[in-house]
């Protein structure tokens, strides 16, 4: 029961006019062990698609990118795409050690850090229209969901760190402003579901 | 862009280049009949062969740029779109070498000294400030990851159709976990966290066992029928597993045969063998 590694793919699939289904896992039924067993990689999330279940979140990304038309708009976006997604990827790895290993500890120096973590995607929406589109082209892709709730997120975790990055600023409050979007950040579900699971932030 | 010439020259000894540097003048020198029987034919391979290694010489990185007024260039070598810069170490670039070897492609490596690396401005042109860089034509990327996926968009290595895509994508995502992890160990904590490590490897291995168990009995690849981008990355971590724990595969028995399979495909095995490869350390910066 929390945002954490789903969130991306919650909004993706809300903002694309989808539905689904939520199995929400307790701290006591994970711990009793038969579900985690059964992971691939013990590990959750778990994802199904009809007959097909997937683990890992980036890997249900890619697939949902794939089967929507959410991948860039060709070979050479697609590569873009994933180059994103996999920078997103390292500070989603590089956040999740603070909060669930080292938060005392770290967080000054994670503050610190954090500008030149988030300044390769200032970069990257200035080389493409001007910051007005997307993280990569003009159609909107899996990787900026993945990106969209990392800044959302971090704008919970460290208040203010996107007022230098005027254009990231400006490119989470239009694609949180998209009506579907809007209306699932709005929710219930959503507001509800704490940002980092085992940890109140 | 030197392309497959200055990949060809990286393989070369220097005293072949010299060798070659005397090879271009002498034929170039008996095409002009100084004193030497040639009959004709002779005198114009020798001009042909001369061309090519002074064009070849030309192109050598080592060189510098070519000098004006160089002869017109035979493109008898189709230059390779693919540059990969990095580290003198295997780390995050072997398995996109092996997928690319093992596919016939050829690629120019720019190898990045430590002393140059910290001088600073390539690391500040690096989109998150690291390596590898990778160009395909004029297409660059960084991300180890997205580097692979581009190759097996482009050279027909993602699975067959959606579902498998999926499936190798989440193969190559576990795979990715273990390098974060074994990196940590290697670059971070080696002293102190070894044990644990090797205490812990066998639960992290498991996982690829058991993708190979539920595929054909582990007789063709991780993923379906035909080899994806996921293979070499596991691979590639395999075989660096096997020298930093060695025995580490032994109570897996069906991953100790696809590695062995796997190491046997003809261009893979031309490659595993190649100095290049043998002579690069594992683990940039770390002895092991």
């Amino acid at each position: 029961p929390s945002s954490g590694r789903c969130e991306a793919l919650r909004m993706l699939l809300a903002d694309q006019g989808q539905s689904w289904k939520e199995e929400v896992v307790t701290k006591e039924a994970w711990q009793q062990g038969s579900l985690k067993a059964s992971c691939l990689y013990g590990q959750l999330p778990k994802f199904q698609d009809g007959d097909l279940t997937l683990y890992q979140s980036n890997a249900i990304l890619r697939h949902l990118g794939r089967s929507l038309g959410l991948y860039g708009k060709d070979q050479r976006e697609a590569a873009l795409v994933d180059m994103v997604n996999d920078g997103v990827e390292d500070h989603r790895k590089r956040c999740g050690h603070l909060i669930h290993h080292n938060y005392e500890e770290g967080k000054a120096q994670y503050v610190q850090e954090l500008p030149g973590h988030l300044k390769p995607f200032e970069t990257l929406l200035a080389q493409n229209q001007g910051g007005q589109a997307f993280i990569v082209g003009d159609q909107i892709s899996f990787a900026d969901y993945n990106l969209l709730d990392l800044l959302l997120a971090h704008q919970v975790l460290v208040p203010g760190c996107l007022d230098t990055f005027r254009l990231l600023s400006a490119y989470v409050a239009r694609l949180s402003a998209r009506p579907k979007l809007k209306a699932f950040l709005a929710s219930p579900e959503h507001v509800n579901r704490p940002i980092f699971g085992g940890r109140k932030i | 862009m030197p392309g497959a010439a200055g990949a060809t020259l990286n393989l070369l000894s220097p005293t072949c280049r010299t060798q070659l540097g005397d090879w271009a003048h002498s034929w170039g020198g008996a095409g002009r009949d100084e004193g030497v029987e040639q009959n004709s034919k002779y005198k114009t391979f020798g001009r042909l062969l001369a061309s090519c290694c002074a064009w070849l010489l030309r192109r050598d990185p080592d060189r510098g740029p070519p000098s004006s007024g160089s002869s017109s260039c035979l493109s008898v070598f189709p230059v390779p779109p693919y540059t990969i810069v990095y580290f003198p170490a295997r780390g995050r670039c072997e398995a996109l070498r092996m997928l690319l070897a093992d596919q016939g492609q050829s690629w120019k490596e720019e190898v990045v000294t430590k002393e140059a690396w910290q001088q600073g401005s390539l690391k500040a042109s690096c989109l998150y400030g690291q390596l590898p860089k990778f160009q395909d034509g004029d297409l660059t990327l960084y991300q180890s990851n997205a580097i692979l996926r581009h190759l097996g968009r482009s050279l027909g290595l993602y699975g067959k159709d959606q579902r498998e895509a999926a499936l190798v994508d989440m193969v190559n995502d576990g795979v990715e976990d273990h390098r974060k992890r074994c990196g940590h160990l290697i670059h971070h904590n080696y002293e102190e966290g070894k044990a644990q490590y090797v205490q812990e490897l066998p639960g992290h291995l498991k996982p690829f066992e058991t993708l190979l168990a539920q595929n054909q009995g582990g007789q063709a690849f991780i993923v379906g029928d035909q080899i994806s981008f996921a293979d070499y990355n596991l691979l590639d971590l395999l075989l660096a597993h096997q020298v930093l724990v060695p025995g580490c595969l032994d109570t897996f028995r069906l991953l100790s045969a696809y590695v062995a399979r796997l190491s046997a495909r003809p261009k893979l095995k031309a490659f595993l063998a190649s100095p290049e490869h043998v002579n690069r350390p594992i683990f940039g910066g770390r002895k092991i």
